[in-house]
């Protein structure tokens, strides 16, 4: 592949186009869904005047507002997670669900889900209302930590022993998930059911609070990484020859995908493939620097994760089908494709 | 943006009387049971949308289906533009719920049913809500009669049978029903005891378990038809209880919905304790 | 002096590979390490890279590496490894711009245009890494190489490992020339591991032959590259000839037994040739 002439120049038109099909897929989910409104409602709540129908404001404001906000976010995080643990273990195939980060996150989460009334109570009354964001965060960071341990020998990742370790990794949460879930009650039970698939169903500005934070958080520390890890591509001793602290920019790393991941997982449950679609995307369109990856990933996730979310409202309406599931039907067939065609493992 | 929601809430209220009392209430329905009850009632016509677990009678089918009644979406019971939703306290999110009651929707979450006076109860609770107490309470004492018979049958015969509840629901999930199950609530109806005794709520089916419950008579929930493959359990085949024919196989739903079926239910499990003569025709 | 390095001795995986090795480095003088595979000559150059631990003492314009600031050090000393591999989509320019410190990047710096001039990579600006020849992706890293220190006040140190081992002949002269001319006219200080002896004769000040992990000799390419040590040392027989331009040139001698061992084997410190 190369690049045109142009050069730098060739990045604009990319970034134009993911910035419209943003805005398109914003106008997009917010003006459509199971309930009907008419577009002279939309403007109307928008502009702050009376709307004919009396739930307008309420299904705009209360519902697709928050729920937009709420998966552009979660999406955003995912992607440039992918990213920043690709460009960390120098493999494309690295993704919060594959390595395990995901499962290690909700691990923790439904920890807190069934053991909340019993072994868990302290951790609680401690936490309040964010107790779900912070122990999902304080799984997914052990995750990377852990996958990291696992396949970093003597500086070098072993990408395949990575992939491995996932497996393991996976393995092993699914289990301990699977033993929580055996103590569940029949009520938990179900509740746990559907958010291993993944939802924005739920989505409130209650939600927005609880989990922005976090996922605002690590978004922010992102540009901060991108050229530390355009190093890591060349090799992990590049990184210190180049002057950055190798070691420092690694715990950077896993803390901001712990953070991020573990707050998308707390608010939307289980949610895959995200990490490994977009930034392969965008790397096609703009080339491997982060400079570049790391904005686009969070620009292209938000807007394919709302764009699944609006197909996955209006596909079986007036139900809605599991946004975890809609990934998965695209990211599953997406990701055995990359594995054919990778040559880097 | 509080003030708009505020009005909205009260042109709704405002609004909310005068469609109740011109034309007939669009009513959606989230509860298996409930959406049962609203047929035997003769009310089909006002449902404009049921959720996953109404599955009974037929005719549901071809009724908009909103979700599953733990993960009910906001927009999509909205746009159905129901008047009241009738449900279970079993409904989730809580968000949707509350929303929905802003957005001028009566909510209605009527209690679990475990015993045939609460199901009665759950029965005229739902025709009072759709204006038809009279037919509701009918129904109630038509049923109520019937049960009344059922148990003194079960009173009848004297002693505590050990009953093996299995549920087949789901791909290859053949579960056995512990404590605090509708399935145990059943068999208390008609005065039997769940043979498998230690476990609470539906947990995977252990083939020792099922040998060493040594019940008097087995009761199989099907969630459709044929689910239950009786040759790859060779356990239950080898229970005494099967071998003479105290088995009864039957639809889950109708068993362990605690609806307007319970009387049928009663009498399906009560007959199945004492007469074997009468169960082929339901065997797989 | 730009690099002191005493007594210094490096372990992998508790077997020595290098032992006790001193040398140092003036402003503006070529060092080449020689030795045969195995010698220990990588592994003594990137313990003063700081990629390994080392016992004995390496220190930098009279400072300890290990009191340098990371970004510091990066901007007074640069190191080429003997490998660098890129399997994602970055362009020429890109992997060049990586050299600039934060303060520098920007667009069309002229420090990195030049360097992409002088090792003739220009044209392959906006080409993608991974899709390079060998020859260019080594000149490729020396451009991003160079970049990190080329305009930086103070001592400055180049470390080079192989760094013409995938070019052909023109580029290898290329390269080694622009090196020198760094050396000499900026005041860099060059070490470097070579392979071939005859550059190294060319190029080099100073000459170390390395076996073993032990320093076996150094001093001018006359002094070094003699038909015994190089006998003793790599095992095969060569004749040593004077040039026109004044240094030696070794001729090895067409079917002559090679005893080719030679060094001791050690499996953590074997090197590509």
């Amino acid at each position: 592949m190369i690049r045109d002439a142009a050069g730098r120049i060739g990045y604009s038109p990319s970034l134009l186009v993911a910035l419209s099909a943003a805005v398109l897929v914003a106008l997009v989910s917010i003006t459509s869904g199971a309930y009907p409104l008419a577009l002279a409602d939309i403007l109307s709540v928008f502009t702050g005047q009376e709307a004919t129908d009396p739930v307008a404001s309420m299904v705009l404001l209360e519902v697709r507002m928050p729920r937009f906000l709420l998966g552009f976010l979660v999406g955003a995080v995912l992607a440039v997670s992918g990213a920043l643990l690709q460009g960390l273990f120098r493999n494309p195939l690295a993704d919060p669900g594959l390595i395990g980060v995901s499962a290690g996150a909700s691990l923790a989460a439904i920890a807190v889900i069934v053991l909340g009334n019993t072994w868990l109570g302290g951790w609680l009354a401690m936490t309040g209302e964010w107790a779900l964001p912070i122990a999902a965060f304080l799984g997914g960071s052990g995750t990377v930590l852990l996958a990291w341990r696992i396949a970093n020998r003597s500086g070098q990742t072993a990408v395949a022993t990575l992939l491995l370790a996932g497996i393991a990794i996976n393995a092993v949460a699914g289990a301990a998930t699977g033993l929580l879930t055996f103590y569940a009650t029949d009520e938990e039970l179900r509740s746990l059911t559907f958010w291993t698939m993944g939802s924005l169903g739920h989505a409130g500005w209650d939600d927005l609070l609880v989990g922005a934070p976090f996922m605002l958080l690590a978004l922010l520390a992102t540009p901060w990484l991108a050229r530390p890890l355009d190093a890591f591509l060349l090799g992990e001793s590049v990184v210190g020859h180049l002057g950055y602290r190798t070691d420092t920019i690694k715990k950077a790393a896993i803390l901001v995908v712990g953070l991020g991941v573990g707050a998308a997982v707390a608010v939307s449950g289980l949610i895959g493939f995200v990490g490994l679609v977009v930034p392969h995307l965008v790397r096609q369109m703009v080339g491997a620097s982060h400079r570049m990856v790391l904005p686009l990933s969070i620009l292209v996730g938000g807007t394919l994760l709302v764009a699944a979310d609006s197909l996955a409202r209006v596909v079986v309406a007036p139900a809605e089908l599991p946004i975890g599931l809609m990934m998965a039907l695209i990211g599953g067939p997406f990701f055995l494709a990359l594995l054919l065609r990778t040559k880097v493992i | 943006m509080r003030f708009r929601v505020f009005a909205a809430f009260l042109l709704v209220t405002v609004l909310f009387p005068v469609a109740q009392a011109g034309e007939p209430p669009r009513v959606v329905t989230a509860d298996g049971a409930i959406t049962e009850i609203v047929y035997r009632l003769g009310l089909e016509s006002l449902l404009v949308g049921v959720d996953t677990t109404s599955g009974y009678p037929e005719q549901t089918e071809s009724l908009p289906k909103v979700g599953y009644l733990r993960a009910l979406p906001f927009e999509g019971v909205l746009a159905l533009k129901p008047d009241l939703l009738i449900t279970s306290e079993q409904a989730a999110p809580e968000d949707s719920l509350e929303r929905l009651g802003r957005a001028g929707v009566q909510v209605e979450k009527l209690p679990l049913a475990r015993s045939p006076e609460a199901v009665l109860e759950r029965i005229v609770s739902v025709g009072r809500l759709l204006g038809e107490e009279d037919r509701a309470e009918s129904l109630a004492s038509e049923l109520r009669s019937k049960i009344k018979h059922i148990q003194q049958a079960s009173l009848a015969r004297g002693n505590q049978p050990k009953v093996l509840f299995i549920l087949a629901a789901g791909n290859h999930s053949v579960m056995l029903a512990g404590e605090g199950t509708a399935a145990s609530a059943l068999l208390d109806t008609v005065g039997a005891v769940n043979a498998v005794s230690g476990i609470q709520g539906y947990k995977p089916a252990n083939r020792e378990a099922i040998l060493a419950s040594r019940p008097d008579a087995i009761v199989i929930a099907e969630s459709t038809p044929g689910q239950f493959d009786i040759r790859s359990w060779s356990e239950v085949e080898r229970l005494e209880a099967w071998q003479s024919g105290h088995r009864l196989v039957a639809d889950s739903m109708m068993l362990l919905g605690f609806g307007p079926r319970l009387p049928d239910a009663m009498a399906a499990v009560n007959d199945v304790l004492s007469a074997p003569s009468n169960v082929a025709a339901n065997d797989p | 002096m730009v690099l002191c390095v005493k007594n210094l001795s490096v372990s992998i995986e508790r077997s020595r590979i290098v032992h006790g090795i001193d040398c140092h480095l003036h402003e503006g003088e070529l060092l080449m390490l020689l030795g045969p595979n195995g010698a220990g000559k990588s592994t003594l150059l990137r313990a003063i890279s700081g990629d390994l631990a080392y016992g004995g003492s390496v220190s930098l314009s009279g400072r300890e590496l290990g009191e340098w600031r990371p970004e510091h050090l990066a901007r007074q000393r640069a190191v080429m490894p003997q490998r660098v591999e890129v399997n994602f989509p970055l362009t020429v320019e890109e992997v060049v711009q990586l050299g600039r410190s934060e303060l520098r990047a920007g667009m069309n710096d002229p420090v990195v245009d030049r360097l992409m001039d002088d090792l003739d990579i220009a044209h392959l600006r906006h080409r993608l890494v991974p899709g390079l020849s060998g020859g260019e992706q080594q000149r490729l890293q020396l451009a991003r190489v160079l970049a990190q220190i080329m305009d930086s006040p103070g001592e400055r140190l180049l470390l080079l490992d192989e760094c013409t081992s995938a070019l052909d002949p023109a580029h290898q002269q290329m390269v080694l020339d622009l090196v020198r001319r760094l050396a000499k006219e900026e005041g860099v200080a060059v070490l470097a591991v070579m392979h071939d002896l005859n550059l190294a004769a060319q190029f080099a000040d100073r000459l170390m032959l390395m076996k073993a992990g032990y320093r076996v000799h150094s001093g001018s390419a006359w002094d070094v590259l003699t038909p015994d040590l190089l006998e003793t040392v790599y095992g095969f027989s060569a004749r040593v000839v004077e040039l026109e331009e004044g240094y030696p040139m070794v001729v090895p001698r067409r079917g002559a037994p090679v005893r080719a061992q030679l060094a001791p084997l050690n499996p953590s410190c074997r090197q590509a040739s």
